[in-house]
């Protein structure tokens, strides 16, 4: 799953290198500052994989955990070893976020290798038109990774606490995604802008923030403190679904 | 059966906990040592008595005007005059940062772009991430030839502009109050309220948010006659008091970046050949009339001057509904009436007194 998505930047910087140039103000953002510097393939493959392909590993990932196990059969195994539910589960949400932090930072690092690697790599111009060295370009383009991260770890939640319900990984897998899918569709309806704020997905973009200068932190808190909340919530839901699931009979 | 259900206890306290939190979160904090009174006069001094200070914060603006939203991905891009009805329509987030009167800077938030007007000195440069071009202005040295309106300014006025040019309209016509204190960025703030007693104009009432310890205003509120909800408001979320980093002013544009070079807004020589814009067209036989007076008044511009661009008159069409003897653009506080024979009239009235005007000429 880390190859396939290590495979948009590469398709990415790939295209546009076999490709004539790119008008500004077309195609997903920073396309057209690719010609002119290889780190931003790493940007732009981050901005094409969040709407759908970040989510759909993630959700692939979270949904399998324990209704994976369910559905192999393992988990009964699992249980009678002296671990205790709760370790489980927290074991398990732990894997899924080791994957969650690992996606973004495949994502960024390839990108902006295959990036030096076929095209020039110089000074990176941010959002307010200031320039920044290539050094300081790769910490942003971590801590872009580490945004996304966290804003990742809410849908890994709601995917821990899907798969606790159900013996069928597919369908955990399938309702995860299509709750990040549904999510998206409601952020994007001005009539609903009440409900904004509350969904998940609704910060997952604004991680240009952390493309100014200077950096604007307040969306990188007020994200991480929904995500969290996010955590807490489902996290909640799932101990309690799978502390009194019958799992032995 | 009894166990099973208790421990699902944690499952529910901890939701609950959240939705408690939330909900404490969304109320607006009590207000802390209560303002001094003060009556209108002392709340005006206290605006005037302010000096341009050095600052750096967050505005967010909001408009509820009744215009109909403009697609994100179609504005901004292409066109200045969209960009600059993109601002009129829906929220914006912007940082300002100012030192002083010569040094100012506007970052306009738009999702994964962003939109920067920097003055530094005399050098005054526009830049925006989308299309990736810059445009700079040099401005005379002579503090004289200094342009009234600095155009670094015009992308989203700051709430001490608006307030002073809100507060420049007060007349007999307008019943101006200090009503409760509120809070603007954390700050406690007086709230200067002002109402027309007219009642022909579309205009409801407009509140400044004054801080109380320094006078500098907070936020502007604009609220349409018979709504609640205010139809347009520009406020501080945070502010900092204190020079900003030197560098935030420094801008050179960045390698690749289209650079177009303005020329200087000349407002004394309108003779200039090359320009045969909005200058020239304002000044003498042309000028716009003027009926009523106050809140009521009405400007009808003559045909021909405001000839709108090409692009422009595409969103013209779509944003105007036919009425009697022309197109009608009806927002909340303004309504817009271009006449079938060029002329446009403008006003913050109903439709009807926009006509009854247009017949008298």
């Amino acid at each position: 799953m880390l190859c396939a998505l290590a495979a948009i930047p590469v398709l990415i910087s790939v295209a546009v290198r076999v490709s004539s140039a790119v008008p500004p103000g077309r195609g997903p953002a920073f396309l057209d500052r690719i010609a002119q510097n290889g780190l931003f393939v790493g940007v732009t493959a981050l901005v094409v994989s969040v709407p759908l392909f970040l989510p759909l590993t993630v959700g692939v990932v979270a949904g399998d955990t324990i209704a994976g196990e369910a559905g192999q059969g393992t988990l009964r195994y699992l249980l009678v070893a002296p671990a205790g539910r709760i370790r489980l589960l927290i074991v398990k949400y732990a894997g899924t976020a080791l994957f969650v932090v690992v996606a973004p930072l495949v994502v960024a690092l390839t990108g902006a290798g295959i990036g030096s690697a076929l095209f020039p790599v110089g000074p990176v111009t941010l959002l307010s038109g200031d320039t920044i060295g290539p050094g300081e370009a790769v910490v942003r383009l971590l801590l872009i990774a580490a945004y996304l991260a966290v804003s990742l770890l809410g849908l890994s939640a709601i995917g821990l606490f899907i798969s606790t319900l159900t013996d069928v990984p597919v369908g955990a897998m399938a309702a995860t995604v299509v709750l990040s899918v549904v999510a998206q569709v409601l952020d994007a309806l001005p009539q609903l802008e009440w409900l904004h704020p509350w969904l998940f997905s609704h910060y997952w973009l604004d991680f240009g923030d952390l493309l100014r200068q200077p950096v604007s932190w307040d969306s990188f808190a007020v994200n991480a403190l929904l995500q969290g909340g996010y955590i807490a919530f489902f996290g909640a839901l799932a101990y309690g679904r799978f502390i009194t699931k019958d799992v032995l009979s | 059966m009894n166990r099973k259900w208790l421990r699902w206890l944690p499952a529910v306290a901890v939701p609950a906990v959240i939705a408690a939190g939330a909900l404490a979160g969304s109320l607006p904090a009590s207000a802390g040592d209560p303002l001094p009174p003060k009556t209108p006069e002392q709340v005006l001094q206290l605006i005037a008595q302010h000096r341009e200070p050095a600052l750096s914060g967050t505005l967010e603006q909001s408009s509820e005007l009744g215009l109909p939203g403009l697609p994100k991905s179609a504005a901004g891009s292409d066109s200045s005059s969209n960009a600059w009805l993109e601002l009129l329509t829906g929220p914006h987030t912007a940082r300002v940062y100012r030192d002083g009167p010569d040094n100012a800077r506007i970052q306009v938030m738009d999702r994964l772009a962003e939109r920067n007007a920097i003055r530094h000195g005399n050098e005054v440069w526009f830049y925006n991430s989308k299309d990736n071009t810059a445009s700079h202005v040099q401005l005379p040295t002579d503090a004289a030839g200094r342009p009234q309106h600095d155009s670094a300014r015009d992308v989203t006025a700051t709430p001490d502009q608006l307030a002073a040019m809100l507060l420049a309209k007060i007349e007999p016509g307008t019943e101006v109050k200090v009503g409760a204190d509120v809070q603007v960025a954390g700050r406690a703030a007086y709230n200067l309220v002002l109402t027309p007693k007219s009642d022909a104009t579309l205009v409801g009432s407009i509140a400044v948010a004054v801080d109380g310890q320094t006078g500098l205003p907070l936020g502007v509120e604009v609220t349409a006659r018979g709504q609640s909800d205010p139809a347009f408001r520009v406020a501080y979320t945070s502010l900092t008091l204190g020079a900003p980093d030197a560098s935030v002013f420094a801008f050179s544009p960045p390698p690749g970046a289209t650079v177009e070079e303005l020329p200087v807004p000349e407002h004394k020589h309108a003779n200039d050949a090359g320009k045969a814009t909005a200058p020239a067209a304002k000044d003498g036989a042309r000028k716009p009339a003027v009926t009523g007076s106050g809140w009521d008044s009405v400007v009808e511009f003559p045909a021909g001057t405001t000839a709108p661009a090409s692009d422009a008159t595409a969103l013209l069409e779509q944003a105007t509904v036919p009425v009697q003897g022309g197109r009608l653009l009806s927002t909340a506080l303004v309504n817009v009436l271009v006449l079938d024979d060029g002329r446009v009239v403008v006003g913050s009235v109903p439709v009807e007194r926009l006509q009854a005007a247009a017949a008298q000429k």
